[in-house]
Order: structure tokens, then sequence, then C-alpha cells
């Protein structure tokens, strides 16, 4: 056990590597100089541009970059940021908790949604229940985030003025929640929602479709030969053994969560890892992309490492250390 | 269960424990919950850059160092004259060379501590240091040694001294015109040392000034809050608390609007609703918009008749009256309306094809032959694809070919600022010019002197010595009139003659306000330099 997840864990050491070189070297080939978006956003002396080239080392030659840049990682040093000149772990660890707080929320309603409603189209199978999820996931997997966050926006906070739409960064988000912290946990509602209505759909989808793959097993037949009620059968050992997919799914949901929430982040002003991340990029903020794919990379590697070690606790025929492999 | 799956079990419950025992964690700053009596609540599209005066360049950043921070001299927000601010008086010698500044009495910083003369030598020494980098360096160079001390060859600027702890002075090589107006800007801010200095850039997220507003609290991405300094010089403040939230989508910002969470909306929708209406403040403000045109690269260059003729082909009144309605202005030249040196008589470039076609053909094009595409460049924002669009068909009514390039920032920057020596890649640009002063010398020479070819403003690279020199001429003169003079013949080389740019408008700018929101003051200064401290609300009882 702990050799597996030392192995796992080693493993990460090549995938960052693989992921920071990628990124240094895209951000490298776009065009536009990190100097001059440095030096601001008006006309600029150019004495003042040769400086901040010299100051951030942009005038060496790539390999030298690339080689300090490399240095600077392998001793845990993320940099400082172009742009802001803060050092981009505390940027991360600014941006890092509305993408979790957003994250986990959507995930969990995702996920209670998206498994209850995928076993209701399973028993319900061919019937109109069935067909409604099945057009209800399409709609959610196949809807535009970004129209479905301002739809809902529009509905719930302009219209019936039921929800906050925005305001996240006034109120914070405390634990642990109580009546009293309503109003903060109040913002997280439409922007969770709004993600894990997308999530939803292909949960449903695999839910449904790996429950009827188990329906016609042997052991589900002797389960009813042995007197089980068909309700009793389907809770107890059809959807445990269905689960094994729509965790893999979930892990994966997990992982995107975190990096693919940019346009949610958009609408509803929730100040998050993607926001920063396509903020960056524009501003060719080198440090920062990198450090927020890092850290997404992270993120992923994780979330495969946890499913991997749930699903054995699941389904005792999946060997230690195969699911997502 | 066996030990190894218990194991197993183990692992996975603490990972999954630890996520919201970490969320308690992080979350464990808890807000401010004594809500103030006057709370003002305005939008800003993006996080600003920074707050740190010896950087910003821009009018987000504005927003917030510009009610945090005060320089010697301020600008009347309305007359735009200057004003005493930290300063509460000022003598230039009759050679306008010296410049001696009485401090005021009592201004104290954020921290606590009194503002001595001593902090104002720091501050200028700070912006003109080769090490800070500074993007508002310029605004200091005209003291004496000042360009030696950023140089590094001094170890202080031998133009600025403190006789006494109440007094400052100014020595500059030789007279200079706009000086005063331009220690007004966000640049020449007075600054604590004792925070400044700080390695750890604590001021980047916690600046510490001497205005009418602190930074209390500050949320990434998302909320700025500044709270009324009791301490103020000025007087404190009639709002006990201002709060920046930073809403990038302009339909979301619009909603929060209407729906009450905000006081104040930078961004006007273009289809308002009736009942919104009167809630627009329309105000002109000091800059013009342009698409710029590359002299450097064929066909435009050394070709003024085709630049005219665009010029004409373009009509602008459409633009601005029926296809963008607000409150931009026709473009007519290069010194908007407002400040000395503005042309009335200016005939500029009214819409008429008729003229267009006939110039066009004096190019050496008839009807466009023999004209290749010219490319027009410009980035994703705002309504900068509408414009080019419109721009583009109207060109093309009179024969001129032009292709569109929508990029990014970066890009776009690269593809039309060059170098000082090699042209950029954008023969035809879309761009735009707020002029870092009222004062003249603000457009002419950062977008057209021939110095400033390349990243330092003249994208054009424009080129002409009758041209530079008049406004190289203007600069020494202290008589206002004689230079108001000066920069009316230069434009009128530049725009009638020259024509580097097609000039599309002069800016203007709406914003919306509640109408309890009492005392705004309308500035051509800037949307965000509207003063927050003349506000006060009157919202109904609840």
């Amino acid at each position: 056990m702990t050799g597996y997840l030392l192995r796992r864990l080693l493993g990460l050491v090549p995938v960052l590597l693989a992921a920071a070189t990628l990124v240094w070297g895209l951000l490298f080939a776009l065009p536009g100089d990190p100097a001059r978006l440095i030096a601001g956003a008006r006309a600029v002396d150019p004495e003042v541009l040769r400086e901040v080239r010299v100051e951030w080392g942009l005038d060496d030659p790539a390999p030298v970059q690339y080689g300090r840049y490399l240095g600077r990682l392998l001793r845990g040093d993320l940099g400082v940021s172009y742009a802001q000149g803060r050092p981009v772990a505390a940027i991360l660890r600014d941006y890092a908790l509305p993408t979790l707080t957003l994250g986990l929320a959507a995930l969990v309603l995702a996920a209670i949604a998206g498994i209850g409603l995928g076993a209701l189209a399973a028993w319900y199978r061919g019937r109109a229940v069935d067909l409604g999820v099945l057009v209800l996931a399409l709609l959610g997997a196949s809807t535009p985030v970004f129209w479905l966050g301002l739809m809902l926006m529009l509905t719930f906070a302009s219209w019936l003025r039921w929800l906050p739409a925005t305001g996240y960064g006034l109120d914070g988000i405390t634990l642990p929640f109580t009546a009293a912290r309503l109003p903060e946990w109040r913002h997280l509602v439409l922007p969770a929602v709004t993600l894990a209505l997308v999530s939803m759909g292909g949960l449903a989808r695999v839910t449904r479709s790996a429950l009827l793959d188990v329906a016609g097993a042997d052991s589900l037949r002797a389960a009813r030969a042995r007197g089980l009620s068909r309700p009793g059968v389907f809770l107890r050992h059809a959807l445990r053994r269905a689960l094994p997919p729509v965790v893999t799914v979930l892990g994966l949901q997990l992982a995107g969560l975190f990096g693919g929430a940019v346009a949610t982040e958009f609408v509803f002003a929730w100040p998050g890892i993607g926001k920063a991340l396509v903020r960056a990029i524009a501003l060719r903020d080198l440090p920062v992309v990198e450090g927020c794919v890092l850290l997404l990379t992270i993120a992923y590697v994780l979330a495969s490492l946890v499913v991997d070690l749930v699903l054995p606790l699941l389904d005792p025929r999946v060997p230690e250390g195969t699911g997502l492999q | 269960m066996t030990r190894g799956s218990r194991a197993r079990l183990a692992v996975a419950a603490a990972f999954v424990c630890a996520l919201p025992l970490g969320l308690a964690a992080c979350g464990s700053r808890s807000p401010d919950k004594t809500a103030p009596r006057q709370v003002f609540r305005f939008r800003l599209r993006e996080e600003p850059p920074t707050v740190d005066p010896a950087q910003m360049t821009d009018n987000l950043s504005e927003a917030i160092v510009m009610n945090v921070f005060r320089g010697l001299v301020a600008m009347d927000p309305e007359s735009l004259a200057v004003v005493p601010a930290v300063a509460a008086s000022w003598t230039v010698s009759p050679d306008n060379l010296t410049y001696t500044f009485r401090l005021r009495d009592g201004v104290t910083f954020h921290n606590g501590r009194a503002l001595e003369a001593q902090d104002v030598v720091w501050s200028f020494e700070r912006v003109l240091k080769k090490e800070t980098h500074s993007p508002r360096r310029w605004l200091l160079e005209p003291v004496t040694g000042a360009l030696d001390f950023a140089a590094g060859k001094a170890s202080s600027v031998t133009g600025l001294s403190t006789p006494d702890p109440r007094t400052v002075v100014l020595h500059l090589d030789r007279p200079f015109a706009p000086f005063l107006g331009m220690l007004t800007m966000g640049g020449a801010s007075i600054v604590p040392r004792e925070v400044y200095e700080n390695p750890e850039k604590s001021y980047l997220r916690a600046p510490v000034g001497c205005g009418p507003f602190k930074v209390v609290r500050w949320e990434p991405s998302s909320l700025i809050e500044m709270a009324a300094f009791d301490r103020y010089y000025g007087g404190r403040p009639a709002i006990d608390l201002v709060q920046a939230r930073i809403i990038e989508n302009q339909v979301t910002a619009f909603q929060e609007y209407r729906t009450g969470g905000l006081d104040s909306l930078d961004e006007v929708p273009t289809d308002l609703p009736a009942d919104v209406e009167p809630e627009v403040l329309r105000y002109p403000l000091l800059g013009i918009g342009y698409i710029g045109f590359n002299l450097d690269r064929a066909p435009l260059k050394g070709n003024p008749a085709l630049r005219q003729a665009i010029n004409y082909a373009v009509d602008k009144e459409y633009l601005w009256s029926k296809l963008l309605p607000g409150a931009n202005i026709p473009g007519r030249g290069l010194i908007p309306p407002g400040i000395a040196g503005y042309d009335a008589d200016l005939p500029g470039y009214p819409h008429d094809e008729a003229k267009a076609r006939s110039l066009l053909a004096r190019a050496g094009y008839p009807a466009g032959r023999g004209l290749a595409p010219i490319s027009l460049w410009f980035n994703t924002s705002g309504d900068n694809r509408r414009i080019a669009e419109q721009v583009q068909a109207d060109l093309r009514g009179v024969g001129v070919p032009v292709t569109l390039r929508e990029v990014d920032w970066a890009a776009y920057l690269k593809a039309v600022e060059g170098s000082a020596e090699t042209a950029g890649e954008a023969q035809m640009f879309r761009f735009g010019w707020s002029l870092d002063y009222p004062d003249a010398d603000a457009v002419l020479r950062p977008l057209l002197h021939s110095k400033n070819v390349g990243p330092a403003g003249n994208y054009f690279r424009y080129r002409n010595p009758a041209f530079d020199d008049l406004v190289d001429r203007a600069l020494t003169l202290v008589d206002p009139a004689a230079r108001a003079d000066l920069y009316r013949k230069a434009e009128r080389i530049a725009v009638m003659e020259d024509a580097p740019l097609l000039f599309l408008n002069y800016f203007g700018s709406m914003t919306l306000f509640k109408p309890y929101v009492k005392g705004v003051t309308p500035t051509p200064l800037g949307e965000f330099r509207i003063p927050l401290e003349r506000l006060r609300l009157e919202k109904p009882a609840s």
C-alpha cells in the first residue's frame, strides 16, 4: 500500500516536469512581449523597457531562461508574478479557496442529482421517466455554461430576486455552516448549480448505463432468488456494482471543475483559479500561468489517485491501483 | 474487512475529511459585520494591475490610487486648474526655473505618521530610481540632476531640496510649462518611506498614503474596500466606506446595478432600459479615439493623399450617433475640447465620398485600382470589432480594400508598436489616447514627436521636423496664449497636411449613478477621477 502510494506520488514528478515544459514552450512561442506588458498599459520609455528586460532576465537566450525557470521550480520556488509583483504562491493561495469551495459544492450537487437521476432512469428503463432523464442529461451536457449561468442569474437573481448573483468577496464563505451564515452561503448557490447542471448530465448517463449493464448479472438473479425485493436488490447490489465507472467519472470531473469553471467564474464574478489563469495568459504572466497549470496538474493526479484507492473498496474485483490507468 | 482494505478506506476517508477541514482553516477570516452608515459601491471591470503610484499607468489603478494618495498639488476636477494638496501654497521664480512648495500643517499618513518635506524627496527619488522601473519616471525628469540620479551617476537629485521640514524646492534645468500640471498625476504621489521600503512589498495589497480613503480590505479579484480616513487634511469624507467590486462581465455588472448591489456603473449597455436612462451621466473626457496609420509601411507610407482619402471616406457622425450612440463626439483632430490649444475652427475631415474618391485617384489608386488590401488590427475588447467593421464598410464604399485582424492585447501591442528602429506589422490599428495631464503637450508630444517613434507612443512613426519644432518651442514658453497658438499650428500641420491617423472621436464617457448618490462631479480626467470624498448618499429610509 505505502509502496504503491509512493510510486504514484513519484510518478507525479515527470508529469509535472512535462506540464511545466509544455506551458513554458507554448507561452514562449506566443506573440507578445512580457516586458512590454510589465511596463504598463501606456506608451513606454524604451529605456524603462530595457531595464525591465534585464531585471526579469527576459533578454537572455531561450535555453538560459528555460534553465533558470526549471532550477527555480526544482527549488520549489514558483517565482514572482510579472504583472502583480507578488509571489505566485501567495496568488495561488488567494484563488485556491474560492475554487475549492465552488468545485466541491458543484461536485456534491452533481453527484447527488446525477446518480439519483441515472438510477431513476435505469429503474424506469424505456418509460417516460427514462426518456425525460436522458433528454435532461443531454441538455445539461450540451448547454453552454456561459449561457446557462446568465439565464439562471437573470431568472433567480434579477427577476425573482431569490438569490444574489455575485458577492463572494463581500461576505466570504466560512465554515461551519450555520443559519447565521446563510447570507454568505447564498452566494454559492447559483454558480454551484450552474456548474453542477453541466456535470450532472454525464454522470446520469454513466450511472444509467452502468446499472443496466449489471442488471442481468447472475449475482443479482441469485439475490432475487434468495427472496430479496426488487428495490432491495437494486439498492444493495446493483447500485454498488455499478458505482466503479461512476466514481471514475466523478474523479475526473472533480479535477476538471478546478480549472474548467472559467465561464461560471466569469458570469458570477467568482475569483477562482480558472479566471486567474485566463487573465495571466492574456498578460503573458508566465510565472502565474505556470503556477496555475502545475496546481491543476496536481489536482488531476491526486483525483485519479483517490479514485484508484476508492475503487477496490467498492468492488473487490478491481485490483489495487488499476482504476484510471 | 481485511487489514489492507481498512487501511485503504482510512486513506480515502482521511483525504475526503481533510478537504472540508482545509476549507475551514482557509475560511477563518471572518468578515466585518458592523455595517457602516454610508457605503458607496462601484464596479471595476478588472482587478487594478497595481496600486503602487510609481507603477500606475491605467485608469483602473487610478480608481484606488487617486483616492488613497495625494501629491504636492492636485487638479480641480471641473476647472482643471492646479490646486493645493499636500502643499498649501507655492511660488514660481520669475525665470520659471524654481518651484518652492510650502507644506500644509497636519498632513498625516494612514499609518499615523506626520508627513514631512523629506517624504516628498524620498518619494520623488523612488520614482526616478532605476530599480523602481517606474513608467512615470519622465514626470520628474525635468528636475535638475534627475537624469544623473536615475542613471546611478549621483546619490541624490541636485534640483530637489528641503530647506526646512515644511518646504520643498524643485529646480528645473529649463522652463517647462506643463510641469506643475504633471505633479498632479498619481505618479507624483507622496508615500511613507517606512512602508514603501519593505522588501516584502506589503504595499501592493495594503497601500499607505495620505488621501481621503485608506484601503482596509482586499479580496483578490473580487473586492477592494476603502474606509474614510478620519485625519484627512481636507476633512473626513461623508462616505464611510467605499467598495470597489470587481465584476468582469458587463451583463452581470448591469444586473447587479439594477438589483441594488452597485450604486454606480462605469459601463452602460447599448440597449439601456428606459427607466434607467435618467441615471446616465454623460460627460466629455480628455482623450481621442483613432485608427492609426503605419507611415513606415506601404501603401500608407509617403502618401498623404491616400491617408486623407481614408479620413474623408469614414462617416464619423454615423458611427457615434447611430451605430454606437453614447457620449463620444465625432473627431476632427488631436487636441480635445476643454484644454488650451483646442481649435474650434479646425475643419478635420467631414464625411465626403466624392472628395475621398478624388484624393484616392490623386494618391495613384483611382477607385482603389491597384491597391492591395490594407490590414486593420484591433484587440478583442469593447466595441472595437463594430468600429473596425464599420470603417471597413465605409472604405470598401470608395474602393479601399481592408482586411480585419483581431488579436489579444499582447499580440496587438507587438504588431502595432514595433521598436524604435523597426516598424510593427500592422498597417492600420485601432487605438485611443487619454491625456495624462490637461495640456496639449500631453497628446501632441507622446503621439507624434519624432523622438517617440515606437513603444514610446508614436506608433504612426510620424516624423515632421516642422511639427517637432513647434511642439518643442511651445514647451519652453510660459505665456499660455503663445503656447496655445503654437499647438494649434502644430495640430494643423499634422491633421490637415500629413494625416498620420484617422480621427475617429473625442472621448466621452457614460456612467450610471443611482439617484440617491449626491455630490457627483463629472470630470474630463476620467470615469474613476470623480472625487469620492465629495459624495454623499441620500437613500430613502427603508
